[in-house]
């Protein structure tokens, strides 16, 4: 089924494209080893070491009982009966107004749709879900028409104290707040008479972030993620598939294409090397810009050596800023003006975000009993005799910029 | 896979490397005339290829020839000392 019309700018299609298996995606590839030994050891056990994380977190990775994780319990009955009395739907546009209100109701932040394009949908499943009868490498046979792309904004503050457990936990606690509003959409739908499929985290079928592109909640980024106009990267995504009939809506043009060719930011302080500076790549016919998955994930075992998720990228992000006007104001004049005269307000305007905000945006922030503070001392080497000063560049270069 | 340090490292241990390393996988003694990577904590994210001045960092993958047992020298390294 094709994409959306028109075409979204942030990536493009230039040849054949195959669907993913699920199980090529990070989680289960560390699950199996394939990242090395050390990670796989890790996830199971260092990355639930701190009762506050394994709350925040999914069952696995060291939590040790599945009944005391809500994403677990919550995460087990994506789909459920469809009503056999179907409501008639003769506006498709009136019902999509309706989707998107509801959808806001239950939680959400931003709502679009698009049509599901079947090459986001991945070709097996990765995870088992005994209360569903799915198991680890079925097929998957997601026959809807329709993806309603779902985006829930995180803390700002909480994510500028990055690479650290207190960014760690508003990304988990925002990974939970996906799934009852996913859920209640999705149940929602079913009691409308139509088939419907929640896809959040923890349980998904899809690939979320092109769908969020042809459903116009923004643009791909250089980092590898959507860039919304008003929240940056700082949104969890998650999708309702369904047939209710509804208005699609239309990819849009914020300006982040340009924006990402001369911004860098997160390229530049990525702590893992995993953002390129370079141009886009093409990979499985889609020409984007290509993050490098397997470092970005193994550079879990060096922050701060707790297992947390780094979120630099997405807190140094030039459109992650809190609302207010001038905020609106600079996204707006960059999306209002035409494409090829962007670059003579981009510039200005970056320079003022760097003198502004920092080349590296971080804030120091005491929460609950952690401290995201830089450690003052280096790092006692393990291997006897060495003498190179170990502090960890997120420590010694990125916040004493 | 992982990175390996090799020839044109010696004597020069220019130690820039270790400033961009996330993962602090770099290591060396006074004693030692090249720096060494540890193969089990790199990450494969070729930050030390560009700040090595002497060219002397390499994939796994691409290390030339005439430098291969660099691999071995790198991981022997790190053998009885973790």
């Amino acid at each position: 089924m094709p994409s959306a019309n028109p075409k979204p700018r942030s990536y493009r299609i230039v040849g054949p494209q195959r669907q993913i298996d699920e199980r090529e995606t990070p989680h289960p590839r560390v699950d199996r080893g394939e990242l090395g030994e050390k990670l796989r050891r890790w996830r199971t056990t260092n990355a639930g070491t701190d009762p506050f994380r394994r709350v925040l977190g999914p069952a696995g990775g060291g939590a040790p009982n599945p009944y005391n994780s809500l994403q677990h319990i919550m995460c087990a009955v994506p789909e459920g009966p469809v009503n056999p009395e179907r409501r008639p739907v003769p506006d498709t546009a009136k019902m999509a107004r309706n989707i998107k209100e509801v959808a806001r109701f239950f939680g959400a932040t931003v709502v679009g749709i698009t049509e599901l394009d079947q090459l986001y949908v991945y070709s097996h499943r990765a995870r088992n879900n005994a209360t569903m009868g799915e198991k680890s490498g079925d097929p998957v046979n997601l026959p809807h028409r329709y993806a309603i792309c779902l985006g829930f904004e995180s803390d700002y503050e909480k994510f500028l104290a990055n690479n650290s457990r207190i960014s760690d936990a508003d990304y988990g606690l925002g990974n939970i707040h996906t799934i009852p509003t996913t859920f209640m959409l999705a149940s929602y739908i079913r009691e409308m008479g139509y088939a419907a499929r929640a896809h959040h985290y923890g349980r998904s079928e899809i690939n979320p972030i092109p769908l969020a592109v042809n459903a116009g909640l923004g643009e791909l980024g250089r980092h590898g993620m959507l860039i919304h106009e008003e929240y940056g990267s700082r949104l969890h995504l998650s999708v309702v598939t369904t047939d209710l009939p509804l208005a699609v809506d239309k990819p849009v043009d914020i300006g982040a294409e340009e924006v990402c060719k001369y911004c860098m930011k997160c390229a530049r302080t990525c702590p893992s090397h995993s953002i390129p500076f370079g141009g886009k790549e093409v990979y499985n016919g889609v020409e984007k810009y290509r993050i490098n998955v397997d470092s970005c994930y193994k550079y879990r075992l060096a922050s701060r050596g707790q297992w947390s998720n780094c979120v630099i990228c997405v807190s140094s992000c030039c459109y992650n800023k809190p609302t207010a006007w001038w905020h609106t104001l600079a996204t707006k004049s960059i999306k209002w003006t035409p494409p090829s005269l962007r670059v003579l307000i981009i510039k200005p305007l970056l320079w003022i975000d760097d003198l502004f905000w920092g080349k590296r945006p971080w804030k120091h922030m005491k929460w609950l009993d952690y401290d995201n503070a830089p450690e003052t001392n280096a790092r006692i080497c393990n291997i006897p005799g060495c003498n190179v000063k170990h502090a960890n560049l997120q420590h010694k270069k990125l916040h004493t910029a | 896979m992982t990175y390996i340090i090799t020839e044109p490292c010696i004597d020069v241990v220019d130690t820039g490397c270790i400033d961009v390393c996330p993962m602090d996988c770099i290591h060396g003694t006074e004693n030692d005339k090249m720096l060494y990577i540890d193969p089990e904590d790199c990450i494969d994210c070729g930050g030390c290829v560009p700040a090595c001045p002497a060219n002397a960092i390499f994939p796994e993958a691409e290390l030339p020839e005439q430098w291969k047992h660099y691999t071995q020298i790198n991981a022997d390294y790190f053998k009885g000392k973790k």
